[in-house]
């Protein structure tokens, strides 16, 4: 039983990555029209301007921790947030605003060369080799594991903590400022929303910013649930699909549901008799295709 | 010149155009629809166009409020030239739209529908909605529900109050009356001519020719994009040529 509640924690810190890269790739479906394949790539972008903003202020900030991570680290979480919402900010006025003509599949594909273009500028600059952030070792929550015997470090209480929060801004957002429902009005309905007097622009800007912070986010949580590596985005860009397509592609809530089930499920594999834990990504993939069987629009999904 | 028809112009204030489109051409990407087409509106009217499938009625609609941008000729809003200007700007400038499908936002509730029709008002803005709460109760009672929950004839009434929220002096209307059940297109004719009561002047595009001529001052007879007949609109339903040509038949309504 413990085992079980055990590996659904372990999916809790995993789920809320897969979230937090996912709310990102919804928001610029719905908004934007088009599956952005340097998704993925904006995660790392984020994670390493972590890594560098975090490496250059640890001898500065004071040396004092949170749960047992620097205070370094938690800057340099916002400022990789700020740096990725950058970029994707200048991606869009570079490569996306010049083809607003251009069909989903044409700026799919144009997303690719994004992609490559991201990870070849990180590896210019820091290798293909792998890095880690600054933390010590963490041992897990003795008063948690003794109540409920479950091995939890402090490190996966700020993942959880920070991905609810930001889960619950932008919830708020979404639902009670002007801008929030500007951006739910355009999702729904692009040329209303134009006739309406909505300033597109407006909300497109605000969809990379809000896309490109919370991606890094995911980024940096990966990074410090794991390694920092060029390829880490991704790597992890298909379960990211996964999980916004079995949520329902274009919604913002789907995308967190869809990752808490992904995410679930791919770390509940060592549960299941016979399957290897290598095995992790396919059995998110055939949760996905058994879901979609289903309800062929994802669980919070619409008929087009 | 008004003076000698006293009888059929209802359009008392003719010199005081608002809108003007010029010999315009228009269309979609290559695809040329509008050609040469010129028409007016007067402060005040409801002018209804009207026409077979495919003769650009609603071309013309999308081309004054910017959604195309015409190709040729020229469109002014009291004097100022607004071809091909956005139509973020045009709502600013006191243009309306109301589409004639997809005209709600469906996963929006009510209120935020109407919230969506006033993000360019400076100010007043929970007033113009309170009022349209008056006017349309049956929004009220709905305000939180998803606008996709409501039937044919509620969306149209939204659509409607979502357009009049920025108080427009101008409003484009495409085929108000289209899809819904006949006992509901009267319902609809009649809150088009309230909204002209209240003082906004009205294009409005209808397939259900004669009830549309009915509430208008005048109408055009649109044709292969250009205009074929305009006049008053009782002219228009008392002539033979159009009646037979256009309003498939005699009058047997």
């Amino acid at each position: 039983m413990s085992a079980l509640l055990q590996l659904l924690v372990n999916g809790l810190v995993f789920s809320c990555i897969i979230v937090l890269g996912g709310i990102g790739l919804s928001l610029v479906y719905s908004i934007a029209d088009f599956a952005n394949f340097a998704h993925g790539d904006l995660m790392t972008v984020g994670a390493f301007a972590a890594f560098v903003s975090a490496g250059a202020l640890a001898g500065v900030l004071p040396d004092v921790t949170f749960f047992e991570l620097p205070l370094a680290l938690y800057v340099g979480l916002f400022v990789g947030m700020a740096a990725a919402a950058l970029v994707a900010v200048g991606t869009e006025w570079l490569v996306y605003r010049p083809l607003k003509n251009a069909g989903s599949i044409e700026l799919l594909i144009t997303s690719i060369g994004v992609a490559l273009a991201y990870r070849a500028l990180i590896q210019m600059q820091f290798g293909s080799g792998q890095r880690s952030y600054a933390i010590d070792r963490q041992g897990r929550v003795e008063w948690l594991f003794d109540a409920v015997g479950v091995a939890l470090t402090p490190r996966d209480f700020v993942v959880i903590g920070l991905t609810l929060a930001l889960v619950v801004g932008l919830h708020a957002l979404l639902q009670y400022t002007t801008l929030g429902r500007k951006m739910r009005a355009t999702a729904d309905n692009p040329n209303l929303a134009r006739v309406s007097g909505i300033r597109t622009r407006e909300v497109v800007l605000a969809m990379w910013i809000i896309g490109g912070a919370l991606a890094a986010a995911g980024g940096v949580f990966l990074g410090i649930d794991l390694l920092v590596r060029p390829r880490m985005g991704f790597d992890l860009l298909l379960v990211v699909f996964a999980a916004v397509i079995l949520g329902g592609i274009g919604s913002v809530y789907g995308a967190m549901l869809g990752g808490l089930v992904i995410g679930m499920a791919h770390e509940l594999t060592p549960a299941i008799p016979f399957v290897g834990v290598e095995y992790a990504s396919g059995v998110a993939f055939v949760l996905m295709v058994a879901i979609l069987l289903l309800r062929p629009h994802g669980i919070m999904g619409e008929p087009a | 010149m008004s003076a000698e028809t006293p009888t059929t112009d209802r359009s008392a204030s003719a010199t005081n155009r608002i809108l003007d489109v010029d010999g315009v051409d228009s269309g979609y990407g290559e695809v040329q629809v509008l050609s040469d087409l010129s028409l007016h509106l007067n402060e005040g009217e409801i002018v209804c166009l009207i026409g077979p499938n495919g003769a650009g009625k609603s071309t013309v609609l999308k081309t004054v409020f910017g959604l195309l941008a015409p190709w040729t000729g020229q469109i002014t809003l009291r004097g100022e030239p607004i071809g091909g200007r956005d139509p973020a700007d045009l709502v600013r400038d006191g243009v309306g739209y109301v589409p004639q499908v997809d005209n709600v936002f469906g996963s929006l509730s009510i209120d935020e529908n109407l919230r969506m029709g006033g993000v360019a008002r400076r100010d007043g803005l929970e007033e113009v909605i309170g009022q349209l709460y008056d006017r349309f109760p049956i929004l009220r009672e709905k305000e939180g529900a998803k606008a996709r929950t409501l039937s044919g004839g509620q969306r149209q009434v939204l659509a409607f109050a979502r357009a009049l929220v920025m108080e427009p002096e101008v409003l484009l209307i495409d085929e108000p009356s289209a899809g819904l059940a006949p006992s509901i297109v009267q319902d609809v004719f009649e809150n088009v001519q309230t909204v002209n009561d209240l003082g906004t002047t009205i294009l409005m595009v209808e397939q259900n020719a004669r009830e549309g001529l009915r509430i208008s001052d005048r109408g055009y007879v649109l044709d292969q994009g250009s205009v074929a007949y305009e006049d008053d609109a009782d002219q228009l339903l008392d002539n033979p040529e159009v009646s037979r040509l256009y309003l498939g038949g005699a009058d047997y309504a």
